[in-house]
């Protein structure tokens, strides 16, 4: 450090004392316009000079003694950040993330795509601080090969969507700007013809005979009445002016959701998908039995609106639901209630409480 | 009090100790399992085990409400802090010190043996301390669809949106009988409101299954201004079609929005109907004479009149349409007899017709205040309305306002 305040004459800067090119040796002072680059190969800082120097000749080794990594001219650039440390974990994290784009909306729940990103984070960090770096670099390729056609779709999605967000801002600021400007105009329109207005009257007091009150009050009416034609017209074209910001583009929705092809809308069934159909009888019209003659018959039993038909449904379904029940399936479905709880708990519940309830009398 | 052998109780000769009893309490159903034997470490009976497990599978996180009939609490699942259930805690009262409120059991039965989108689901029962019995039930935080009826102001919903609740509601009613369950209490501050638009069909208390021929049913059911002249005659045979007078009103009361026939009183109930669906004799309705409770209307000077038209219901209830208008008059016909059952109102060529039922989604919600209002209607009794909304119900006829 005493090294670079000791140069005399140029005025010392911040990040002056970096500024000798640790190939080189070459400084600022002999060179004023020196510029330093890096490699995201190895990250070895060198000035544009040696760069030039070194490997316009096709790849060659990094001069910088220890590194042998082959470099290449091409891949020399500014450095963005000050710590070089920082400069390469934003390299690694942009490698990654061009990868690893899977959005939200891809996953069932948050949950899942939470593990993802952890998943992604642990990959990131590996590469960051050296762990397993060839391990780690394999299943990196493996995933882009595997799933190229979903990283390059949601890759356009996000491009799309950035696009349409700056459209839609400019959308926005068009639209303020324009808004500020009708409002100056009406304003400036309302001042002048309130000027005309006054002078108008000042004349007629001057050269008419008519009495001052009624001049006065006839001028206001006047003014009323353009006050409301100017509305009436600012009205009328400004209802086209609103719609292009909606209309020019149809794809200025913020978080679309990037669904195939809209499925086709099913009719309503009006029985939600359920079906009444038992399988393994059909239900009669009429079935035959002396018990049921008189509640067929008896208004008193009729006129309330009982109906055997009824009875005998739930009559034929009762003898035949046993049937076609696998209580191994049933189990296996119960799985899907919240809880886990099937009917059975549900009942040995209210029953341990019932006969708690009889306990108690 | 019967006090099993397989288990060992030290407190024999001290019923009055609490862990005493409720040894013994669960004892009453008699044979005690002998394999519980290997937890008898514990003590306790599998029943016992059982419900204790359930319990601790469900947290109460606050009280919702409370009423003379039951205590709504909001719970999650311990497992999993993101699920909401309620818990609705039937309360050990006056009226039942016997056991448990007939209310509650029926609730139970049918809850548990009906599954289906438009019945909110019951995942759970289980006792607490007292005996408690406490329901797991869905929580639907959307309120009710009265609550949507009377914000007329706020909320606003047009053919489309009566059709996809009338659709549920008919679902609901249509599964409750292809199961042989009469719900009884069908009126739209029963049909709540799920997070995603789903009406459901709730409050099971007044439910049973058909009936046997011969065997008499209560005609004390089903809210007054919902209950079908049938029942207002004091009919103890009768069936399905009951339910469906019930959402003939609440269909009229969703277009109209103003509940359709809301009667002070049984008899004033059965003036209105005579008023605005015609009054019923033996031409109409063949044998109505011969219910219990039958009481001549439109003699005797009092004015009688003739079953309503279809220009009636087309000038009342147009914004349905005259395909509407037709189911609705199938559902408010005056002969049970005649009435439309569920399935025919599903089969009605009313649900093809446009405007096609709004999706669930996209329904007319009402925002805040669900989570009271779920807990409101949870906690009343079934068969009652709410205070300032009519008088309570008559469980009781009452023709001392006859002349």
């Amino acid at each position: 450090m005493s090294k670079a305040t000791a140069r005399g004459g140029v005025p010392r800067r911040p990040g002056d004392e970096d500024d000798i090119c640790p190939v080189c040796k070459s400084s600022r002072y002999l060179n004023p316009n020196m510029r330093f680059l890096v490699n995201p190969e190895c990250y070895h800082k060198m000035c544009e000079s040696c760069v030039d120097r070194i490997f316009s000749q096709g790849p060659a080794p990094c001069p910088v003694a220890g590194c042998n990594r082959t470099l290449r001219k091409q891949r020399f650039r500014k450095q963005t950040f000050e710590d070089i440390q920082v400069e390469r974990e934003v390299d690694i994290r942009k490698r990654v993330a061009k990868v690893f784009n899977r959005r939200q909306d891809e996953f069932e729940t948050l949950d899942d795509y939470n593990d993802y990103l952890e998943e992604v984070e642990t990959l990131t960090f590996n590469l960051l601080n050296g762990v397993d770096v060839s391990a780690t670099e394999s299943k990196l390729t493996e995933y882009a090969t595997q799933n190229a056609s979903i990283i390059s779709r949601n890759a356009t999605l996000e491009h799309q969507e950035s696009a349409n967000l700056e459209a839609r801002q400019a959308a926005e600021r068009e639209e303020a700007r324009l808004r500020r400007e009708a409002a100056r105009k009406e304003e400036e329109d309302e001042k002048k013809a309130r000027e005309e207005g006054r002078k108008e009257v000042l004349e007629q007091l001057v050269h008419g005979n008519k009495p001052a009150a009624d001049v006065v009050k006839e001028s206001k009416r006047v003014e009323l009445l353009k006050r409301r034609r100017a509305q009436q017209s600012r009205a009328l074209p400004a209802l086209p002016s609103g719609t292009p910001s909606a209309n020019s583009n149809p794809f200025t929705f913020k978080g679309l959701k990037s669904t195939a092809a809209p499925t086709p809308e099913k009719p309503y069934d009006p029985f939600g998908g359920l079906t009444d159909e038992r399988s393994y009888y059909t239900l009669q019209d009429y079935y035959e039995h002396p018990w049921l003659d008189r509640a067929r018959t008896d208004t008193h039993i009729t006129a309330g609106g009982y109906t055997v038909t009824e009875y005998c449904a739930r009559a034929m379904f009762e003898a035949f639901s046993g049937l076609g029940v696998f209580v191994g399936e049933e189990v296996a479905g119960r799985g899907d209630l919240p809880g886990g709880n099937g009917a059975g708990d549900a009942v040995a519940a209210a029953e341990a409480a019932a006969r708690a309830e009889k306990g108690v009398s | 009090m019967a006090l099993s052998p397989a288990i060992p109780s030290p407190h024999t000769s001290n019923t009055n100790s609490v862990t005493a009893k409720v040894k013994t309490l669960n004892m009453g159903g008699g044979a005690a399992p002998q394999n519980t034997t290997s937890t008898a470490g514990q003590g306790q009976e599998l029943a016992e085990q059982l419900n204790d497990e359930t319990k601790k599978k469900y947290v109460k996180d606050k009280k919702i409400g409370e009423g003379t009939y039951a205590i709504v609490y909001l719970g999650h699942l311990r497992a999993d802090p993101k699920s909401k259930v309620a818990i609705k805690k039937i309360k050990v009262n006056a009226e039942y010190r016997e056991g448990l409120s007939l209310d509650a059991i029926r609730e139970v039965k049918f809850l548990q043996e009906l599954s289906h989108p438009n019945i909110p689901a019951l995942y759970s029962v289980f006792s607490s301390k007292n005996q408690n019995l406490n329901l797991v039930l869905e929580y639907l935080p959307l309120g009710d669809l009265e609550q949507l009826i009377r914000d007329v102001d706020g909320v606003r919903y047009g053919s489309a949106d009566v059709k996809a609740w009338m659709g549920m509601l008919g679902r609901a009613v249509w599964f409750c009988h292809e199961n042989f369950v009469l719900h009884r209490d069908i009126k739209p501050n029963n049909l709540l409101i799920a997070a995603d638009g789903e009406v459901k069909l709730a409050d099971f208390g007044l439910a049973r299954s058909f009936s046997d021929p011969y065997r008499v049913m209560t005609h004390q059911v089903i809210t007054r201004w919902y209950r079908p002249p049938e029942l207002l005659f004091g009919a103890r045979y009768y069936s399905g079609a009951v339910d469906v007078w019930s959402m003939g009103t609440v269909f009229a009361e969703l277009i109209i929005r103003t509940p359709f026939l809301a009667g002070n009183s049984d008899v004033h109930q059965l003036e209105l109907i005579c008023q605005f669906v015609g009054t019923p004799n033996d031409d109409n309705w063949p044998g109505v004479s011969k219910l219990p409770d039958y009481v001549p209307f439109g003699k005797d000077g009092s004015q009688s009149y003739p079953v309503r038209g279809r220009d009636f219901y087309l000038q009342t209830f147009s914004t349905v349409g005259p395909v509407g208008v037709d189911l609705l008059m199938s559902m408010l016909s005056l002969d049970p007899r005649k009435r439309a059952t569920a399935r025919e109102i599903l089969n009605h060529k009313w649900w093809a017709t446009d405007p096609a039922p709004t999706k669930k989604e996209d329904l007319p919600k009402k925002g805040g205040g669900g989570e009271a209002r779920m807990a409101e209607d949870l906690k009343r009794r079934a068969g009652e309305l709410e205070d300032g909304r009519g008088a309570k119900v008559a469980r009781i006829l009452d023709f001392s306002g006859m002349k």
